[in-house]
């Protein structure tokens, strides 16, 4: 019976519970969905890892031969030990494609992921596995005959197999941040199939061990320091960048539903203390009927739970099928994973658990003060509460404001539980957009910054690793070009190790640096300059020192630091040719730089891009962003509509009896709304102004998860302050339009009339 | 109707009562309730003694302010005493926990209100049946509601039921709990007179055919005619208690 009282309850104010619903619903929709996305993302990547045996540490140098990795492999700890030579051949297709080749051994640590064809064969000297992404655009299948060159050299192999590669899952060749599966791939051979096997020396020396602490130590040892790099897997690019991806979206999936949970326990708390107050007569007539408290009290919380509960199951069901599959496609656009699929945690349901708990316990709260009275107290109608005048109240102020101002002003100061939870609805509704907003215009600025303030040159030539001076001057004059060098190097300070880029210019003009305020800034010509986030990380600033070495190079180089610029992606070290020169080393240019278009095909150069592509790709990347960004706009006029309207139909019902009487006295419909309105502007202006910066802080704490390359610009921009606005403010006049119908049609006779 | 004649006829009722003595359900015994503390001490029921048989159909009269609503309020055990002692069935109800309060009023008592009290969202019916949650064998809620003449509103709502309709429910509702008694609040406070009459006759009826002690609270003096026993109240004391050996039919009350 009293289960039949509580849905029809429920039906007498609806939106109220549709809210309590909603809200419920989208805080654990949010959060299994996007929690169902990276824990699959996780669960699909880790078994990739495991399943392909992905290496633990990566050793770099020049040619391992079988008694140093026997060395290695007799490290305690170590398991085992596999070689392979890493070359980069040009394939035989329009744009001459990078294709890195990896000659291996054994085949058994970072072993490939067959997709179709036939598996790996270390006997089979003709045969290679490509890279399935490579192959789709090239339009490749097993059987087809694959035409490259390798140092010049023109060979041509069978494709036995399409695969995947756990180091691969972030693909991307050195010169683009994205990936471009047209211009880069990659493929396994056999040692064998090598063209000279007898002068085959491995280049690299995959490691599998327990455990990774003081190995490096172990292995210099072993290896008496012959060897270049060293990388443990949570450093290697492809395990890094994935990881902080996850690491983003983890983030967000904690904090957005949380706000959420918030707005459902205001909404609880205001729905039920006033359902119970409005039913103060019947809860009085239950209890003098012989009802036992604990029954009224359960009945009552009921109403909480039950929508709670609904709100939770509904999201929890409807959650991680459909939110993941939204991030999918702009995921696998950039990540290659054999599975797509999203993962559900046991941590679900213990959140939608706390999610229900807590609702009851908020339900329970509101019911319980009214219970304490004696039946006969809560029989009699609540007595008036007693006003006091305010301070304002008694300022000269005061008579100068208008009675819009002084009844708005009064109606907010004694419904304050109304008024707090409104301007939390209009700070959460803004927090979202300011963040979905300034993350967009993150991306949008960064772009820019790259693109256009820093690199001035239209194309980027990348050198061939062995092309000679001849070659790099015919091509630097064909272009009308800038030589740079890039290379990866280590550097460390303060006890930090961090691997970073180097970039060595030789009187370029087509870069233009820029300093903390992203200002072109003119390095010096004659010192070793610093990124601004490399910086941050190591601890140093301007005049400390700090040591770095390139990758494969032996022995610390010790620089002072004579100048800290920003630069938004690759973070490290930059100096002039000269000054390179001076310190020692011989700078071997791996890149022209050119304002001009580049069509033809020059000796020496292995690909072109041009930064209208480098655009489009960096627009790409963040395609995954963006689906992330709608979410949170949705999510906020949700959020906003919900609450806004809530309280609306919350404060109109309580005042309606004052409206009736305003109405009989003669005020226009149109005067009451705008009484109506001016409350709501009032709260939309201090939630708007609270929320902007809370936006912006969580916009900045969501950027530093994009990992240790990416320095994000994080400004608020003066369109997304006025489009946060508009879209606050519109919500909420959109919101009090639909009340004005409702004064409109406020029957005076009706609710003047008795209380119940 | 003249108040000496009156006077006479209860005396000597008084005599005749003696006689045929009906056994005892309720006694108040120097029951006091205070509200407020320090110096503004209201005393709402001040020093009370009465008691109530049986079957009996008592009014309690006063004006307003007189402590009827607390004396109502304290039988029913929906506030607390101050003070003193009130046995209902034998049992003291003063100092009763919550739990027993709230079990008693479960049991003995059948509230009437002035304003009716239905549960909005719930049918006639239903509100009758909530009585399933509070007892073990209330009496069947359809009966009841064919009792009080309101077999065909089952399915209808309060709000689509008439002032006295609804009144008629509030009965029904509180009979099928097969209380000890029925407390009524101004039963008729909200109603025109005929549909006013209407419900004191049923209220009678239940007095008269169905042996159940029936009290009402009421500041209409008319009704005294009809009551076996007239309790005045006034500033929260007792002023006068009148046994009446040949109460009227409602019907024949003049209003």
């Amino acid at each position: 019976m009293l289960t039949r009282k509580m849905l029809r309850d429920m039906g007498r104010h609806k939106t109220q519970f549709v809210s309590i619903f909603l809200m419920a619903f989208l805080a654990v929709f949010i959060y299994t969905g996007v929690g169902g996305e990276w824990r699959g993302l996780e669960k699909s990547k880790n078994d990739f890892y495991r399943d392909t045996n992905l290496a633990d540490v990566w050793l770099y140098g020049n040619g391992f031969t079988d008694k140093q990795a026997e060395a290695v492999a007799g490290i305690p700890g170590v398991t085992s030990v596999e070689r392979r030579l890493e070359l980069t051949a040009l394939a035989d297709f329009d744009g001459a494609p990078v294709l890195s080749l990896y000659f291996v051994e054994k085949n058994e640590i970072s072993s490939l992921y067959l997709v179709e064809g036939t598996g790996f064969d270390k006997a089979d000297t003709n045969g290679i596995w490509i890279d399935k992404r490579f192959a789709d655009v090239r339009n490749l299948t097993p059987g087809d005959t694959l035409k490259f060159t390798l140092n010049g050299q023109p060979l041509q192999k069978t494709v036995r197999g399409l695969v995947y590669s756990a180091e691969q899952v972030f693909e991307s060749a050195s010169e683009t941040l994205t990936p471009d599966f047209a211009a880069y791939g990659y493929a396994y051979l056999s040692a064998g199939a090598f063209p000279v096997p007898e002068i085959l020396t491995y280049s690299t020396l995959l490691v599998k061990a327990g455990d990774t602490a003081d190995l490096e130590d172990k292995i210099s040892a072993a290896l008496n320091g012959k060897y270049s790099i060293y990388l443990e897997q949570q450093n290697h690019p492809s395990v890094s960048m994935f990881n902080n991806e996850i690491a983003q979206h983890k983030m967000m999936g904690d904090i957005f539903p949380v706000v959420f949970l918030l707005i459902a326990l205001l909404t609880m708390l205001t729905t039920m203390t006033r359902i119970v107050t409005n039913q103060r007569i019947q809860i009085g007539t239950l209890k003098a009927m012989g009802f036992k408290k604990g029954v009224i009290l359960r009945h009552y919380v009921s109403y909480g739970s039950f929508l709670a509960l609904l709100g939770a199951v509904v999201g929890l069901i409807t959650g991680p099928v459909s939110l993941p599959y939204l991030f999918f496609p702009s995921m696998s656009g950039f990540y290659t994973l054999p599975e797509w699929k999203p993962a559900f945690a046991p941590i679900f349901l213990a959140v939608s658990a706390v999610l229900v708990l807590s609702c009851t316990a908020v339900s329970r709260f509101a019911c319980g003060r009214l219970l304490r009275d004696t039946p006969a107290d809560t029989l009699r109608p609540k007595a008036p509460k007693t006003f006091r005048h305010g301070v304002l109240e008694r300022t000269r102020l005061w008579e100068k404001l208008g009675f819009n101002a002084q009844w708005n002003l009064r109606d907010a100061t004694r419904n304050r539980a109304r008024s707090l939870m409104a301007i939390i609805g209009v700070f959460g509704c803004t927090a979202l957009v300011v963040c979905a907003l300034s993350m967009n215009d993150g991306m949008e600025d960064l772009k820019i910054w790259q693109y256009e303030t820093i690199n001035r040159y239209e194309s980027k030539l990348t050198l061939n690793e062995n092309a000679t001076w001849p070659q790099i001057d015919g091509v630097i004059a064909a272009v009308h070009g800038e030589a740079v060098q890039e290379s990866n190097i280590e550097i460390r300070a303060n006890g930090i190790k961090k691997t970073g880029a180097l970039l060595v210019t030789d009187n370029v003009t087509l870069i233009q640096p820029t300093d903390a305020h992203l200002k072109s800034a003119a390095l010096p010509a004659d010192g070793v300059s610093i990124t601004m986030k490399m910086a941050d990380t190591l601890g140093v600033k301007q005049g400390d020192t700090i040591e770095w070495h390139i990758y494969g190079a032996e022995g610390w180089t010790e620089s002072e630091i004579a100048a800290v610029y920003r630069a938004p992606s690759e973070q490290g070290l930059a100096m002039t040719r000269t000054h390179f020169e001076a310190i020692g080393f011989t700078f071997h240019p791996t890149a022209i730089l050119s304002a001009e278009a580049i069509a033809a095909q020059l000796d020496g150069v292995d690909s072109v891009r041009s930064t209208a592509e480098s655009m489009a790709g960096w627009d790409d990347l963040t395609e995954a962003m963006y689906i992330m960004v709608y979410l949170l706009i949705a999510a906020a006029a949700v959020l906003s509509v919900v609450v806004l309207y809530n309280l609306g139909l919350l404060s109109f019902t309580e005042m309606e009896r004052e409206m009736a009487t305003l109405k009989v006295m003669g005020l226009k419909s149109r005067k009451l709304r705008n009484l109506l309105l001016t409350q709501n502007l009032w709260f939309s202006a201090i939630g708007f102004a609270l929320g902007v910066p809370s936006g912006m802080w969580l916009t900045r704490i969501i950027v530093t998860m994009s990992g240790d390359s990416f320095d994000f610009p994080i400004y608020l921009h003066g369109l997304t302050l006025a489009v946060s606005f508009v879209f606050t403010f519109g919500l909420s006049v959109l919101v009090n339009l639909l009340f004005s119908r409702k004064i409109r049609r406020l029957n005076m006779v009706e609710s003047l009339k008795a209380m119940e | 109707m003249n108040p000496i004649f009156n006077d006479i006829k209860q005396q000597a009722f008084q005599r005749a009562d003696c006689c045929k003595p009906r056994k005892e359900i309720i006694r108040f015994q120097n029951v006091t309730r205070e509200y407020g503390s320090g110096d503004h001490i209201l005393k709402a029921a001040d020093d009370m003694s009465f008691s109530i048989g049986e079957g009996e159909f008592v009014v309690i009269l006063g004006p307003s302010g007189a402590g009827k609503s607390t004396l109502l309020n304290l039988l029913g055990g929906m506030d607390f005493a101050t003070s003193g002692e009130i046995f209902v069935d034998g049992e003291n109800i003063v100092g009763l926990s919550d739990d027993k309060l709230t079990e008693y009023r479960a049991t003995h008592v059948g509230f009437i209100f002035q304003f009716y009290n239905l549960i909005p969202t719930l049918t006639a019916l239903e509100n009758v049946a909530l009585t399933k949650k509070i007892v073990k064998s209330p009496i069947e809620a359809r009966e009841v509601l064919a009792l009080v003449g309101l077999a065909d509103h089952a399915g209808q709502f309060p709000a689509q039921l008439s002032g006295g309709e609804q009144q008629r429910v509030s009965i029904a509702r509180a009979v099928a709990k097969n209380p000890t008694m029925l407390l009524c609040d101004e039963p008729t406070g909200a109603l025109d007179s005929e549909t006013g009459v209407v419900v004191l006759e049923m209220l009678q009826t239940m007095s008269r055919k169905h042996g159940r002690t029936v009290i009402i609270v009421t500041h209409n003096a008319a009704l005294a005619e009809a009551a076996d026993r007239v309790v005045r109240i006034k500033n929260g004391k007792i002023r006068e208690i009148i046994e009446n050996p040949a109460p009227k039919a409602v019907s024949e009350v003049n209003w």
